[in-house]
């Protein structure tokens, strides 16, 4: 099973790469979509675990991980064939462009099953290269400068993680090897100090991967510049690869007994990710650019979660899914109205229920769903996680998680709110007239499943899934 | 002999602060490459031949000949030729390398008697060519130098990763390899593509996405 989600890929993309055919490139990517889906679905329900390659594996860690990126993965793709048909571009270009998108879900689906810490590092290398040109591919101006800002900003970031791992290597003594079921076995006899120092390498550098706050500068740029169906996976696919990392780094501190040391940081940067989106969600001129903050927000959400301890994990494989549904929906409906309005200014989007029904729905459900309104599933995870923070006697905190989130929510609902239901003016009617015929059925499809899932989960989650959710937070 | 040339290697990143012409850096590059080379020569005892193998191949031919020549022709495309106008002045660049050297050399020294898995000059060196380098990243202007100081900053991590006195796994060699590689590649790819659109290779004109005037 394994083999067949990360061998079909490479032959999918030789594929693509000779066969240089709009629909038949698009359709290898659905395939792929579908069958991701498929076998998640086998693995979930315990077929085929075993029989995969070596460094490859599905445990109860990941498995939560590798459905969101499935599901996700499938939406996109959904919508991607309705995006594609209205790209005025050479086939050769869209040959290029499926061949990266099946890479990039290649590389984040072995980040996510890889056993191994180093091979986990190469992937999400591999993840930002591969991703590079797909951010590029409008071929702007600003494109450009947000990919360039990406690569290099993540390349740093990563060679520092690497730095980390090194040190890793050197504070685990005579454990040659590295396995994460090995690391976790022998963690308690890891030297503390350099422990502690490749802690803090390997959470900049991966923390740079998952947008935490001191080093999110390439997030909004390149979410803002990447055509919608990327934004979508780069926001709810490729953050929370970067975020299994660091919790699977983070259980080695827990068993070697470091774990105050490492909430620590975790909170210092949760916080800061939530101030940041505070401070500059208020000024924003363009909408993608701040769904690109808000998804700093929820790592941060995320970062604190974790640096919460146990009580909060359940909150935390919540609040992943949720975000990642709700994001998606909303970043691939931002879409939908960058092809109605040709602009990613909020000045000039209004009345988009006017313009467009549908779409003007789906913008303002994809942002119920992200502010946590109830009965989405963010609800209840930010609402477990107020409650771990005052089971902890963390009232100063609690307060400040609040109060930032409720500024956050006030920022984004004023500019979602006067998108929404704004005047529409005459000349601004004519152009959505002519654009409409781009936005297909594809296009709203994605984004209903999505959010029907987020509101649902909020009030029924079915037993099969608990069941994954609580192996899932036993594991972490 | 090995301590001669990591103290070399070291070396290299005062010239590479002190000097603005490009084509100069590329060539530090090739001599960091055979460094590398060397000082994992001294070491050969202790691998099996399938290691020797491999830092052969990622010494000598992808970080000494594959990078620069490609380095090169970028170089040759874009027509630029020096970083001037870097906001330190070169003398100040050389003092503040040349004390993030010393610091590396003097936390090697102390090092000495309190670590048994790691070579003390081995991390000092490379704790201070990584810091050198990224220190180097925020002062130059243009992006190729960026390129440049990028790659010798991987090189203090392989400087580092061969200080461990044990062996990292194969695969994960390989795959580091690889991916610099690539990263190296694309974004040598880049530096052809902000060429042609900006007709200059100045860092400052990357400044355009922001938040408050932004012009789309």
């Amino acid at each position: 099973m394994i083999n067949t989600i990360l061998i079909f890929p490479i032959i999918a993309c030789i594929l693509v790469l000779i066969i240089k055919n709009k629909t038949f490139n698009t359709w290898m990517v659905n395939l792929y979509a579908v069958l991701h889906f498929v076998i998640t679905v086998l693995l979930a329900s315990g077929h085929g675990a075993k029989n995969g390659i070596p460094y490859f594996a599905v445990d109860n860690t990941n498995m939560i991980f590798l459905i969101v990126l499935s599901v996700v993965f499938l939406m996109v793709a959904i919508y991607n064939t309705g995006y594609v048909k209205n790209l005025d571009v050479p086939d050769r270009r869209i040959s290029h462009y499926s061949f990266m998108i099946l890479v990039f879900v290649l590389s984040m689906t072995g980040t996510l099953l890889s056993t191994d810490l180093g091979l986990a590092w190469v992937l999400i290398e591999a993840t930002t290269l591969s991703s590079a040109y797909l951010i590029y591919f409008n071929k702007t101006k600003h494109s450009i400068e947000a990919a360039w800002k990406y690569v290099f900003i993540c390349s740093i970031g990563i060679a520092l993680a690497f730095v980390g791992i090194i040190l890793l290597n050197v504070s685990s003594g005579a454990v040659n090897s590295m396995n994460f079921a090995q690391l976790y076995e022998h963690a308690s006899g890891f030297d503390l100090a350099w422990l502690k120092l490749a802690f803090v390498f390997m959470l900049f550098g991966f923390g740079a991967k998952m947008g935490l706050a001191p080093i999110h500068f390439w997030l909004p740029d390149a979410h803002s510049e990447a055509p919608s169906p990327i934004s979508a996976l780069l926001s709810a696919a490729l953050l929370n690869s970067a975020f299994l990392v660091i919790v699977r780094v983070f259980k080695i501190m827990e068993i070697a007994n470091c774990t105050d040391y490492a909430r620590l940081m975790l909170f210092v940067m949760g916080f800061l990710s939530l101030f940041v989106t505070t401070v500059f969600v208020y000024h924003i001129k363009n909408y993608k650019r701040m769904l690109a903050y808000s998804s700093i927000e929820n790592m941060g959400i995320l970062a604190i979660g974790m640096a919460l301890g146990p009580v909060a994990y359940y909150a935390v494989v919540l609040h992943l899914i949720g975000h990642s549904l709700a994001k998606a929906s909303f970043f691939l409906t931002s879409g939908n109205i960058l092809e109605l309005f040709d602009s990613k200014r909020i000045k000039s989007v209004s009345g988009i229920v006017n313009a467009d029904g549908k779409t003007g729905w789906l913008w303002a459900a994809s942002f119920l769903a992200i502010c946590a309104f109830p009965t989405s599933v963010l609800f209840i995870s930010e609402f477990l996680i107020i409650k771990a923070m005052i089971l902890q006697k963390h009232y100063v905190l609690c307060v400040l998680f609040v109060l930032l989130l409720t500024i956050i929510l006030f920022g984004i609902g004023r500019v979602v709110i006067k998108m929404t239901f704004g005047e529409l003016s005459e000349d601004k009617a004519k152009l959505i007239e002519e654009n409409k015929k781009k936005v297909s059925l594809w296009m709203y499809v994605p984004q209903v499943i999505m959010l029907v899932i987020v509101f649902v989960m909020g009030i029924y989650i079915p037993d099969y899934l608990n069941d994954i959710i609580k192996l899932a937070v036993g594991a972490f | 002999m090995e301590t001669g040339f990591i103290i070399l290697f070291g070396l290299t990143m005062l010239y590479l602060a002190a000097t603005s012409r490009i084509i100069a850096h590329i060539r530090l590059l090739i001599v960091q490459g055979v460094l590398l080379f060397l000082i994992c020569c001294c070491g050969f005892e202790h691998h099996n031949w399938l290691n020797i193998a491999f830092l052969t191949v990622e010494t000598l031919i992808v970080k000494s000949i594959v990078i620069p020549w490609f380095l090169y022709k970028v170089l040759k495309k874009t027509h630029s030729n020096r970083d001037v106008a870097a906001n330190i002045p070169h003398f100040y660049c050389l003092v503040i390398s040349s004390l993030i050297l010393l610091a590396g050399f003097l936390a090697s020294n102390y090092l000495v008697s309190s670590v048994k898995m790691i070579s003390p000059i081995y991390f000092g060196v490379s704790a201070a060519v990584i810091i050198i380098s990224l220190w180097l990243i925020t002062i130059k202007h243009k992006i190729i130098s960026n390129v440049i100081e990028f790659i010798t900053m991987e090189n203090g991590i392989f400087l580092l990763s061969l200080s461990v006195a044990k062996e990292m796994p194969m695969l994960v060699n390989l795959g580091v390899l690889l991916d610099v590689f690539i990263a190296v590649y694309i974004l040598g790819l880049f530096v052809n593509e902000i060429n042609k659109e900006f007709n200059d290779l100045e860092v400052s004109h990357l400044s355009d996405l922001k938040d408050y005037e932004y012009n789309d």
